[in-house]
């Protein structure tokens, strides 16, 4: 069995066929979907395809592109830049943890792994394809790929589907979890010196004065981090300021004729500002983004869902501030409930700052601070 | 962008989008029928609260519920014929929360029809209130639907008038939900002598929708969820073949038939209101047809808050819950059942726990 | 503490003093009647602070959203309150209460406050089977 050595951890947990698999130290077990049980060939089978770059309009933009583990899994840019250097409307969210994602994309319009990876490659600001059919014909094409694709899923090369090649992509994804940072050895491992005293401190203040908590959740035996919910914090907020309806109103009319939800979103700035409305058309949802986790988080920068923060203490003066840079910025009509002035101190941003730091896994340790 | 591609569109994805518990805003198109032309739609908010802390200041909280409201009543396409404020502007009755909360509620696009609420009257009987939106109980006609405002919070004069040495001590008292100092609301004699002329002048079948600040039913005396002479007006009502009551002031997902009438609430903009049967020392009568709202996460300060729009496409109402941070609800009049029926969560196997409150 | 425990352990020797030669460990449906008044005096108290009697910094009151303490389900906890990620006592979410709606600043656990408001929700809910736990 050959795996990338960064992902032996996880992938030794792999209970082959099972529903779950087990997980590190502070998270839930993996879920993995019945029709796609995890096995060693099939990971190894995502893997590759995860990082081939054939699979693009100028043969230069693979899923690692975006998502590079050298990068914790991100570009490390405000948003993504695709083929020809196109850039969207997103900033690139980590692959880690994305296992216990219940949607995907910061707007949730794919429900599962399975179903997002087949987008990128046909978005005109990402792969560039017209369709999938030149992936499906390279891959056809290329003897390695038809045996794996013939062992992990007995099918004959002319039978190979978008789906099959989801399937695998999704199955390498889920061996990418990383917890036992040093909040889980403090948290659920029983180490009270994994933390510094200005972490537990920030610990506290997550759970009670600065609010995270209610969003970025944490249980009593495990934590993901996030709700896998729905909110309007404030960011991008300026950009459509004042034309929130008429962006709405003339949205709604191009989806009803016809228009493609993940291509208008990438590509109309104003647009990808509804958030999680274009994909439910539900008013009280405008401009409402996926809560993202907060795992390895100071490798993972810039922040939301336009990459528009740079550092965790512009983040942290961001909900300080109601949502919002200046107190003295005007607020979205459209904001959470919940997001409001939080009276930090200077001491307590800094204290909050040392306990996000305190959330990176051991193999993105190195990367932290670059 | 035609009727038809609507609702081709809507038959297509529309249970689905139900099921998941959002609201297209096409629906509203494909209620109105092509054959319809009396059919429309308007937007009911209720029970913002604005409440003044000192100088400029006001509770954040409640303001934030009312803008939020009105930006996404506004995303209505098409455009609700008008909006219904269901009363409780204000904490305390005081101007500067008239003042600020009709200022919030300027952004609102299109006609706005008040009622008055106990927080809204109080403090001085109404006055300022009235200098600003006119008459508390009035009546008008739109596409053939007779609509009724009552001001059904007056309550015995002895207690208005004799009992209190302030009035802002008055209002005080009345804006405490759980007062055992508090009185029973009412309609009174003089308002059901004039809506009984009002409906003297109109015919039978003319659709009617009433509106009132308290239920114009008996659901909980403790928490004045209740109107003193619910049956007198009832009685005035009943000659007509569709009568829709909408109410504020619980604060939470209510909805009954009575005889020929059908009672449906409004969230508040506020905050939640509990269910009268999560008091374990005094005995009320929740309408059983009522699936109870999801109980409210404190966290997310806009759940189990909203507003509602309101289709009027057969005569009867179909109330649209919208809740923020939680998922949306329609209860609409069920011609076969005689009442209104939750779309989704009706039957008891199709509940949730959620909507378990003890 | 001392200053508010002293009269009542005066009063309670007074007690044992007219019950005459009763043993320390019994007492006497006029103890029992006092000491439920005792309890009263707090719940009497909690009951001001839930309606408004709390210094609020933004005039929010407590019965606002939970009149006659509704809502609260004392017989639950200690729990783990989701959005607090951990196991809590039921002054844990009071003071969650006090902070968020009514912005203003927590009360240590074992405040005379805190006491007296948990007497009233407590009492808002008597003969209300324990369910601790339960969310």
């Amino acid at each position: 069995m050959k795996l990338p050595g960064q992902w032996l951890t996880a992938a030794a947990f792999l209970a082959v066929g099972a529903s779950v698999s087990a997980a590190p130290l502070g998270l839930p077990p993996v879920p993995v979907p019945a029709d796609n049980p995890q096995t060693p060939a099939k990971i190894k089978l995502g893997d590759r395809l995860f990082h081939d770059k054939r699979f693009s309009a100028d043969g230069k933009v693979s899923c690692s592109t975006c998502h590079d583990k050298t990068k914790a899994f991100t570009d490390h840019l405000p948003v993504s830049k695709g083929f020809n250097g196109l850039t969207g409307t997103r900033n690139a969210p980590t692959v880690i943890n994305s296992a216990y994602m219940k949607t995907l994309f910061w707007d949730g319009r794919e429900p599962d792994l399975e179903g997002q990876s087949k987008q990128p490659p046909v978005n005109p600001v990402e792969g560039g394809l017209h369709d999938h059919k030149p992936i499906l014909k390279t891959i056809r094409g290329d003897r390695e790929y038809t045996a794996a694709f013939s062992e992990v899923f007995d099918v004959a090369p002319e039978a190979i589907s978008m789906d099959h090649v989801a399937k695998a992509i999704a199955s390498f994804e889920r061996t990418v979890v990383s917890g036992d940072s040093p909040f889980d050895r403090y948290q659920y491992g029983g180490d009270k010196t994994a933390l510094s005293e200005a972490q537990v401190r920030g610990l506290e203040l997550y759970r009670n004065k600065a609010r995270c908590v209610s969003c970025h959740t944490i249980e009593a035996t495990q934590a993901i981090f996030t709700d896998n919910r729905f909110h309007n914090i404030g960011i991008g907020f300026k950009k459509i300021r004042g034309q929130e309806e008429q962006t709405a109103e003339e949205f709604v009319r191009s989806k009803r004729a016809g228009a493609d939800v993940d291509k208008t979103v990438l590509t109309n700035a104003n647009v990808s500002e509804l958030g999680r409305f274009a994909v439910t058309e539900n008013p009280t949802q405008v401009g409402a983004f996926k809560t993202s986790t907060l795992r390895n988080i100071a490798v993972t920068q810039p922040y939301m869902h336009d990459g528009s923060l740079k550092t965790l203490a512009d983040v942290v003066d961001f909900y300080n501030n109601g949502g919002r840079l200046k107190e003295t910025d005007p607020l979205s009509a459209f904001q959470s409930g919940g997001i409001r002035p939080l009276h930090l101190t200077d001491q307590e941003k800094q204290d909050l700052v040392a306990f996000l730091e305190s959330l990176t896994s051991p193999q993105f340790k190195p990367q932290a601070g670059k | 962008m035609s009727k038809s591609l609507n609702r081709r569109e809507f038959l297509k994805r529309g249970s689905a989008l139900l099921a998941a518990g959002s609201l297209p805003l096409s629906l509203v198109e494909v209620a109105f029928g092509k054959n319809s032309p009396e059919n429309f739609t308007f937007a009911y908010v209720s029970d913002s609260h604005i409440t003044h802390v000192k100088g400029k200041e006001f509770v954040r909280n409640w303001d934030r519920g009312l803008i939020r409201a009105i930006a996404e009543t506004n995303l209505l396409d098409p455009r609700p014929d008008f909006v219904f404020y269901g009363g409780d502007i204000a904490q305390l009755g005081k101007r500067e929360e008239i003042d600020h909360g009709l200022e919030i509620l300027s952004a609102l696009r299109g006609d706005v029809h008040y009622v008055m609420g106990e927080h809204d009257y109080y403090l001085d009987l109404g006055d300022y209130w009235r200098k600003q939106l006119g008459p508390d109980h009035y009546s008008f006609d739109h596409k053939g639907v007779h609509f009724v405002v009552l001001n059904s919070i007056l309550t015995f004069d002895e207690w208005t008038h004799d009992k209190w040495p302030s009035a802002e001590e008055r209002m005080h008292q009345m804006a405490r939900l759980d007062n055992p100092q508090g009185s029973p609301f009412m309609v009174g004699q003089a308002q059901r002598d004039w809506l009984k002329k009002d409906l003297d002048k109109i015919s039978k079948d003319t659709p009617l929708v009433v509106l009132s600040h308290s239920p114009l039913q008996k659901i909980y005396k403790g928490w004045n969820f209740w109107t003193d002479d619910a049956e007198q007006v009832q009685a005035l009502l009943k000659p007509f073949n569709k009568v829709s009551v909408l109410y504020g002031h619980v604060h939470q997902i209510q909805y009954n038939q009575i005889g020929n009438i059908s009672f449906n609430s409004a969230m508040a903009t506020a905050w939640p209101w509990p269910y009268p049967a999560s008091y374990k020392q005094a005995a009320s009568y929740m309408p059983k047809l009522t699936v109870d709202m999801n109980r409210a996460n404190p966290f997310f300060e806009r759940d189990a808050t909203g507003w509602q729009f309101i289709n009027t496409h057969t005569g009867n109402v179909d109330v649209h819950y919208l809740l923020p941070d939680n998922t949306n609800r329609v209860v609409a009049y069920d011609r076969k059942a005689g009442h209104p029926v939750d779309s989704e969560y009706q039957a008891a196997e199709d509940r949730i726990p959620p909507q378990t409150h003890y | 503490m001392k200053t508010t425990t002293r009269p009542y352990l005066l009063l309670a020797a007074c007690g044992i003093m007219l019950a005459g030669s009763a043993a320390a460990d019994e007492f006497t449906k006029a103890d029992l009647d006092r000491w439920q008044a005792e309890y009263q005096a707090s719940v009497d108290k909690g009951e001001k602070l839930f309606h408004g009697g709390l210094k609020s910094k933004n005039t929010v009151s407590c019965d606002q959203c939970h009149p006659n303490a509704t809502n609260i389900h004392p017989e639950t906890y200690p729990k783990f309150q989701q959005q607090l990620g951990k196991v809590v006592v039921l002054g844990e979410m009071i003071n969650w209460c006090i902070m968020n709606p009514l912005e203003s600043e927590p009360l240590a656990l074992d405040d005379p406050d805190m006491v007296d408001l948990q007497s009233y929700i407590h009492w808002e809910r008597r003969g209300v089977a324990l369910e601790p736990g339960k969310h």
